[in-house]
């Protein structure tokens, strides 16, 4: 069993983790789809581990209670109240950009290889409305808590 | 027959997948004569090169010998049709079709079950009605996407298949004087299928006598993408149950949505209990 030294350790670790993701969020002006479904993954990644931590450092109250409740606190105030609405704003105005484009490229008579090719602008869209949804699933959690 | 036509199909499909090479979204073939696999009509085989050709969403065609078979393969695209059902929100699932062949075939076993018209329920290109038509069946189209609706009518100057602009959920079919309907639905269980489903059934029931001489095919799948009905039948068990109808046989038939996948699309055809 993992000594609470260990636990801390690994909590501390998550933590800075994340910390370097939001700030690479919010630095960057154009972030991939990758890029954002990490940052999500290690904010739900820790969210988790707080929960489950929690109980644990409520009966050995120490640095590890304090850890848990500044982490909260930067996901709270920094995450889901800032550099989640950036995402959000950013990947919706990407959508909306990327559809006007490929609206105005209509035209019924294109040779193969233009189709084909526009055809992975396309791809691009959906993976980007698949990643808004996904993202706009995280905004309708934090408002149900 | 029409089940050894069915499986001859699923067969060239497999070939066909290890020979193309091409990078379409949307790819099938349709023979070019009539074969041993595949004993289709040479004057329907030429309608539904007809259709295949006249069809803006194919954009390249070529010869190909599939197996045994010679054939014409279709290379297409969809993407702006997907592009104008989710700005308009109109539709429930976007366009994806089942194969031409598919849809000849399909339309062949509900002949042979007895029925007389057509009803294709999110019909996209039309399709399902048009091949009904070839097999001299009464046919009705019903799509909710306009701009599917124009695309139907540049094919229904072949042969009209009464392409309608219109909610399936919403329309009249009293309008149409069904006598031994079918109708095959548009969409996956899961993608929308049920709730359309569910209410052409509401409708149909609300006309004298219509549910018991009708008959239903819905689109299935058995993608472990989807979580199963408890009920089974590819996802449309609970469906069938609730409404009181019963499973008459499933075809497996390729479709534009699972070419690259190693099972078909199951079709099942059922009717009133």
């Amino acid at each position: 069993m993992a000594s609470s030294e260990d636990i801390f350790q690994m909590f501390d670790s998550e933590t800075k983790k994340l910390q370097n993701l939001i700030d690479i969020a919010d630095s960057k002006t154009d972030m991939n789809i990758h890029e954002i479904v990490e940052t999500y993954y290690q904010v739900m990644n820790v969210s988790s581990m707080a929960t489950m931590l929690k109980e644990q450092a409520y009966s050995e109250p120490g640095s590890l209670l304090a850890k848990i409740r500044e982490t909260e606190k930067m996901i709270s105030e920094k995450f889901d109240s800032s550099t989640h609405l950036k995402i959000l704003a950013k990947i919706s105005l990407s959508v909306q950009v990327m559809t006007k484009n490929l609206q105005s490229g209509h035209s019924d008579e294109k040779p193969k290889e233009q189709v084909e090719s526009d055809a992975k602008l396309f791809e691009s869209l959906r993976q980007a409305m698949s990643t808004r949804e996904f993202v706009e699933q995280y905004g309708k959690g934090i408002s149900h808590d | 027959m029409i089940s050894d036509i069915a499986k001859n199909l699923v067969g060239l499909k497999k070939e066909f997948v290890k020979v193309y090479d091409g990078n379409s979204q949307i790819q099938e073939f349709i023979p070019k004569s009539k074969s041993e696999l595949l004993p289709i009509e040479e004057s329907h085989l030429d309608l539904l090169h007809e259709f295949a050709t006249t069809n803006p969403i194919y954009y390249n065609s070529f010869e190909k010998k599939i197996g045994s078979v010679d054939c014409i393969v279709y290379e297409g695209d969809i993407n702006k049709y997907w592009l104008n059902s989710i700005q308009h929100g109109s539709s429930k699932a976007p366009f994806s079709p089942t194969w031409m062949m598919s849809g000849y075939v399909g339309a062949m076993f509900a002949k042979e079950l007895g029925y007389s018209e057509v009803i294709d329920i999110g019909s996209g290109d039309g399709r399902i009605a048009y091949c009904a038509k070839v097999l001299d069946m009464k046919s009705y189209s019903i799509e909710i996407d306009d701009m599917l609706v124009e695309l139907q009518k540049s094919l229904a100057l072949t042969l009209d298949f009464h392409p309608c602009c219109s909610d399936a959920v919403t329309f009249d079919y009293s309008s149409l004087r069904l006598t031994k309907p079918i109708f095959f639905i548009g969409g996956l269980a899961q993608m929308g299928g049920i709730a359309l489903a569910s209410g052409v059934l509401d409708k149909i029931g609300h006309i004298s006598n219509l549910k018991k001489n009708s008959g239903w095919a819905f689109a299935g799948t058995l993608s472990k993408k989807y979580s199963a009905d408890p009920k089974n039948e590819a996802g449309w068990g609970t469906l069938i149950e609730e409404n009181n109808l019963k499973s008459v046989k499933t075809i497996s038939l390729p479709t534009a949505w699972t070419f690259h996948e190693s099972d078909e699309t199951p079709y099942i055809f059922a009717k009133s209990n």
